[in-house]
């Protein structure tokens, strides 16, 4: 079934960006168009990388914004064709089915989703989660492709499985060829800190990408980045 | 498939590993060109005495020389001698960025950084620049011939003017100026850890060498490794550019074809052993593992004297092997060896190459981690899924080098780091991105192809070292029925860079369009 694969959701949708230039628009881009305020917002204000407001919305596993200008070109023969407006294309993959998600995003991060869709044709008809929902809902496309690199379990767990593996490294590489009993002791402790069956903590950081920032108080000294 | 290439027209280096001709010494001198034309006379008188691939066999009635001499040349190096600006802009970034540039590819990192290297690298204006223009490397039986060679070369520099040798390599006894690097082949044909080294070498069609060194040498077909159907040259375009390469295309090359033709790039790095830190890796961990030779062994793939893991699982194996292989070679190099023992000589030196993985998928043997499987992986990156791809070398035939190196310097104090010994590494290949860095990055200084996570190439990768200064690789010795699995940690990096670029590697013909400014690209 298209933008369902197991318990993975691919969600596209294509937003139409607003022509012109805003009555209200973020500081410093006065007289600039929508289109430029939505990149505007995408490359210096909402924070990317490891801050992005998307790394809050649950059950999130990976998300792209960008923003399509117009078709490619070909070339002779083919017809030079030109898009009516340009797009904010979202892409996003997530663990269980759209509404709930969605009704997820919108109590997450709703300001920064305004902050963004207010500049794309329609959104003023959205006063509430239901209506946001029905928005996206008509902007989406159907999705056949989907992220590889997740499993089908849902975040928190697979945070939580990154977390614990990690941890399990560093406590088989410390405690090799320790006696049964002294290794029981270490093992105890080791469940205890790490607390296996607790998804909340300790655990891995929605968001980190490096892995010297995903757990705190663990600092792993890379070899130089000079 | 090509039967034969113009090997008179391809420099010696690239087919020919001159250790095997019994060539233990070599002078790599630098030079930096100030005048273009003076530059291009000097290239002009020293292309005579340039080696070629030619073959050299007594059924040829061609002797050995007493010296090898082979010339290479920057990006800038070719610029300073006037070669076309589109023929220039037809190198690759890698290429035109030179080795420092690269440095976050390479690893060249921490205490790899350009800022310890050897002066000679760092141009005295700007270190970050390019400051080598050209390298001459002279192979030579005996000391006397390598220096009457030197000397000739020293001469036609004095007549020519407009070219400058740069000193700057560091040497024995805290020496900083040498003229010229000096390397010579160790006792035992060993590096300065105590590992045989210059085992196996790609084989590539037309190369002229001895048949016998495909099996191990070419790529897996997926029959028997230690039969000749095991193996199959590699394509010639892997390591030579105008020929096709394994992708059945030709590698990208500056134009005119001609310029490029019969040509590759040489990596020229020179890389310090810390030998104490080895020592002292070994023989502790060794104590925690059981061995410590064995535990050596785990860490390269092959026992120090050469044999290989995945066939010699025991110590005392690899010793009666090495033994009788070494009391063979002797015969056969004094010629008083009978027919049976030269023919049991050929055997057993079929064996140091003749093998795969194949039946050594959960890396009991030889761990997925040592140095030679993470280097030369032959059909092991199909992890034992027989017929994953359409050849059993899908993943590492467009990753092989040539590797040309020989030792430098001599261990004062086994106990310590200091000093200067290491290896002059040569690698050859056409692609510097896909080939060289690829594995440098990919297969030495990361560990997923492997499935090893983060985990670096123990030997030779760069591991950084936690906030107490304790080294911070590691690396899992798998275990079989009897024994755990071993997991090192606190390995520190024990192989240093303290030099290097990239090179050009001209055929004859384009070495004699440089020289007459005949380059022409339009």
């Amino acid at each position: 079934m298209a933008n369902q694969s197991g318990n993975a959701y691919a969600l596209t949708a294509l937003f139409p960006i607003l022509h012109g230039v805003p009555t209200k628009c973020p500081e410093g881009m006065e007289g600039q168009t929508h289109t430029a305020c939505v990149r505007h917002l995408l490359q210096d204000v909402l924070r990317v990388s490891e801050d992005s407001p998307m790394a809050r919305v649950p059950d999130t596993y990976l998300s792209r914004f960008c923003i399509l200008l117009d078709v490619p070109y070909q070339g002779a023969p083919t017809v030079l064709e030109h898009l009516k407006s340009n797009y904010l294309v979202f892409e996003v993959n997530f663990h269980g089915t759209l509404e709930p998600w969605l009704a997820g995003m919108w109590k997450a991060i709703e300001p920064e989703v305004r902050s963004l869709l207010q500049n794309c044709y329609g959104f003023d008809k959205v006063t509430d989660c239901a209506s946001f929902i029905d928005y996206v809902k008509k902007c989406q496309i159907e999705t056949t492709f989907f992220f590889e690199g997740s499993t089908d379990e849902p975040v928190a767990v697979q945070l939580k499985n990154l977390y614990l593996k990690q941890e399990f490294s560093h406590f088989v590489f410390a405690n090799q060829g320790k006696s049964a009993a002294e290794l029981k002791a270490a093992f105890e402790e080791f469940v205890a800190r790490t607390q296996p069956d607790n998804l909340e903590a300790p655990t891995w950081r929605p968001g980190a990408y490096q892995l010297e920032t995903a757990t705190v108080g663990r600092k792993v000294m890379g070899a130089g980045t000079q | 498939m090509i039967s034969e290439l113009d090997l008179e027209d391809i420099q010696g280096n690239i087919v020919k590993a001159y250790g095997r001709y019994g060539f233990p010494l070599a002078r790599f001198v630098f030079y930096r060109v100030e005048d273009a034309e003076k530059g291009r006379l000097f290239v002009q008188r020293v292309t005579p005495l340039v080696t070629t691939s030619a073959p050299w066999s007594k059924k040829l009635k061609v002797d050995i020389p007493a010296v090898a001499i082979n010339i290479a040349f920057t990006y800038e190096g070719l610029k300073s001698l006037d070669v076309p600006t589109d023929t220039l802009h037809g190198f690759p970034d890698e290429f035109t960025m030179g080795m420092k540039a690269r440095r976050a590819i390479l690893g060249d990192t921490g205490p790899n950084h350009y800022k310890h290297w050897d002066s000679i690298w760092n141009h005295p204006d700007d270190p970050t620049a390019q400051s080598v223009h050209i390298l001459i490397g002279i192979n030579g039986k005996s000391d006397k011939a390598l220096d009457a060679c030197y000397q000739e070369i020293c001469g036609i520099l004095e007549q020519t003017g407009g070219v400058t040798q740069l000193k700057g390599h560091r040497g024995p006894n805290g020496a900083e100026d040498l003229e010229f690097q000096p390397a010579n082949a160790l006792a035992g044909g060993t590096e300065h850890f105590g590992y045989a080294d210059g085992i196996s070498s790609p084989y590539f069609e037309g190369c002229g060498e001895d048949p016998r060194y495909i099996v191990g040498g070419g790529k897996p077909t997926g029959q028997d490794p230690a039969s000749p159907k095991g193996w199959e040259p590699l394509a010639a375009g892997e390591f030579v550019f105008g020929h096709p390469d394994e992708a059945g295309g030709f590698p990208e090359a500056p134009g005119p074809p001609l310029f490029s033709r019969n040509g590759t790039y040489l990596v020229y790095r020179k890389l310090h052993e810390n030998v104490g830190s080895f020592n002292a890796l070994i023989e502790e961990e060794g104590k925690k593992f059981g061995s410590k030779e064995w535990f050596a062994a785990k860490l390269s793939g092959r026992w120090r004297n050469g044999a290989p893991l995945v066939s010699f699982p025991t110590e005392e194996g690899a010793n009666r092997f090495a033994a009788e292989l070494g009391m063979l070679k002797g015969k056969v190099h004094n010629k008083t060896a009978t027919e049976a023992e030269t023919q049991r000589y050929r055997e057993l030196q079929l064996k140091l190459t003749a093998f795969d993985y194949t039946n050594d998928n959960d890396g009991a043997r030889c761990p997925f981690g040592s140095h030679t499987r993470r280097n030369n992986p032959r059909s092991a990156l199909e992890f034992g899924v027989k017929g994953a791809f359409k050849t059993p070398g899908a993943l590492s035939n467009r990753r092989r080098i040539l590797r040309r190196g020989l030792p430098y310097g001599k261990v004062e104090d086994a106990t310590r780091n200091d000093g200067d010994h290491g290896i002059v590494m040569m690698i050859l290949n056409v692609d510097l991105s896909r080939q060289f860095e690829f594995v440098q990055e990919q297969w030495i200084n990361y560990g997923n192809d492997f499935k090893l996570a983060n985990d670096r190439d123990p030997l030779v990768g760069n591991h950084g070292s936690d906030e107490n200064g304790r080294g911070a690789g590691r690396m899992v010795i798998e275990g079989d029925t009897n024994k755990p699995p071993y997991f090192c940690s606190g390995i520190p990096t024990l192989v240093e860079t303290r030099g290097g670029d990239y090179f050009f590697v001209p055929s004859m013909t384009c070495l004699r369009m440089i020289a007459r400014g005949l380059v022409d690209p339009t």
